[in-house]
């Protein structure tokens, strides 16, 4: 298959705190690949890396074969294939939830103002958002932001879509809009990249769950493996105390 | 000429006989403070900006040094400008140019740069901390889609920084038609420098400086409530369109936001 992204003895170092310890692990086209793990295991960091968001101590990210640590491809190019979509949505405060959409397309990608209007329409229409588009950010609910918010970074037609917690700063009953869009976007092939505390998403959506403990990998296997029999004492450990409270 | 102890007849007489004086010196005053405020918020802008623009891994080492020593200037610049007290500006520059370079500014000229240089030093630390305050998240979002650290600025974080701003450099702006009477010790004919020639005429200082008071509040005053419209204005919409419905495609609701 072929291999979109590919992590090599990745570290992260915040002054003496140690968060990511050596990290090695790849996401190829199509796939689906959710991260578990407790709070201050480094996933957040992790994926905040893959953007560089967060810029790696020592390590390889390689980007189609291509080390993008390296000064011969540039941030924004990179940034501009790799979408995101935050915990907190993010979205421009300023722009309209159209504009949210097509600013990127039109600063980075160059495009034309009637051209990003109509890709932002689809990607709006795609989450259900279409009606809004006038909206202000202030307007409307986490939910509806969070959806905009993918659609925002859907706009810029990347490879792989990063999520960070998508859902973690919703109210519970807009939780299931937001996973339903996410579950979509799955089925349509589009390789995902979830750091999720939502493990029924984890189970039923993911082709591979990564579990993280204290700055490494611990187990990285399917969903069915990883829920129904880890391997791993610590994962056995983590997913009773999620999953039986 | 009115009896010695009515004061309204007084006022009145003088303003009949010193109008074109209050006149041009209020509009000296809104001249120099307008294009003081005006050209100070640019320099604030931009020291604010730079001062603003983060030092990460992806610069070299003599970027680096070049960068830490503009922004060692630019606080110099802010610290002094800050530090002293407008009226000592006014002598410095305005003798100080003389002397130096020889060259002899027209009074007005030399208020308008002083007042500029002046509020610029304020207004770029007013505009640093209109940067800085906004969410670390909106430049993370814009990094997130590829944007530099240019095209954030122009169109994500400015405008919302400059909109945060708007109170404070109102408040420059009238501080500013207050403060240009203190140019009156390098003679510029601004409303104060106006006033004490007028008041010097009969030596009816409290009538005239009655008169002064009530045009500088009708000027300030004014400013501040276009400013405070304007501020309205750049909040944006607060009701939008809702496109289409799931059973009527074609209709249209208007809903009042939820500010």
């Amino acid at each position: 298959m072929d291999k979109i992204i590919e992590i090599k003895h990745l570290r992260k170092v915040f002054g003496t705190n140690e968060v990511l310890t050596d990290i090695n692990f790849s996401v190829s086209k199509g796939e689906v690949v959710c991260i578990i793990g407790a709070s201050g295991s480094g996933k957040s960091t992790l994926l905040r890396c893959l953007n560089l968001l967060e810029y790696p101590t020592s390590g390889e990210i390689l980007f189609h074969g291509q080390n993008i640590l390296e000064q011969n491809m540039t941030t924004a190019v990179y940034r501009a294939k790799m979408g995101m979509v935050f915990q907190q949505f993010n979205l421009f405060n300023n722009l309209s939830v159209l504009d949210n959409c097509v600013v990127g397309q039109v600063k980075v990608l160059k495009k034309d103002v009637a051209a990003a209007r109509k890709t932002a329409l689809e990607y709006l229409e795609l989450v259900g958002m279409s009606q809004f588009i006038d909206a202000r950010p202030h307007h409307i609910s986490g939910g509806q932001k969070q959806r905009v918010a993918i659609a925002r970074a859907l706009s810029m037609e990347p490879e792989a879509l990063l999520f960070d917690e998508p859902t973690s700063a919703l109210d519970p009953e807009m939780v299931g809009e937001v996973l339903k869009v996410m579950k979509n976007l799955a089925k349509s092939g589009l390789t995902m990249l979830v750091v999720t505390h939502e493990m029924g998403f984890a189970r039923d959506v993911a082709n591979r769950v990564v579990f993280m403990d204290e700055g490494v990998i611990a187990e990285d296997d399917i969903p069915a493996v990883i829920f129904n029999n880890p391997h791993n004492e610590r994962t056995r450990t983590f997913l009773k105390r999620i999953l039986e409270p | 000429m009115p009896a010695d102890n009515a004061f309204f007849p007084w006022v009145v007489f003088i303003l009949q006989e010193y109008w074109p004086l209050f006149l041009r010196g209020a509009g000296n005053t809104l001249l120099i403070a307008l294009s003081g405020t005006i050209i100070g918020f640019l320099i604030g802008v931009i020291i604010g900006v730079i001062r603003t623009i983060p030092i990460d891994h992806t610069i070299s080492a003599l970027k680096k040094s070049v960068f830490k020593a503009v922004n060692f200037i630019l606080l110099c610049y802010i610290e002094v400008f800050r530090g002293t007290p407008m009226i000592v500006q006014a002598m410095v520059v305005f003798y100080g140019v003389a002397l130096i370079w020889g060259i002899h500014l027209s009074p007005i000229y030399a208020g308008i740069l002083i007042v500029s240089i002046n509020t610029g030093a304020y207004m770029a630390e007013i505009v640093r901390g209109g940067i800085l305050s906004i969410d670390k998240g909106q430049f993370e979002a814009a990094h997130a889609i590829g944007m530099t650290h240019g095209q954030t600025m122009a169109s994500i974080i400015m405008p919302q920084a400059l909109r945060n701003i708007l109170p404070a450099t109102s408040n420059e702006f009238v501080i500013n038609i207050k403060d240009t009477a203190v140019l009156s010790v390098i003679s510029v004919s601004e409303l104060f420098f106006m006033s004490k020639s007028a008041a010097g005429t009969y030596f009816k200082y409290f009538h005239v400086f009655f008169i002064t008071c009530i045009i500088y509040f009708i000027m300030t005053f004014t400013v501040t409530r276009i400013l405070r419209y304007l501020e309205t204005r750049l909040e944006g919409p607060s009701v939008y369109t809702i496109h289409g419905s799931q059973t009527v495609p074609e209709a249209q609701f208007r809903i009042v936001g939820r500010e």
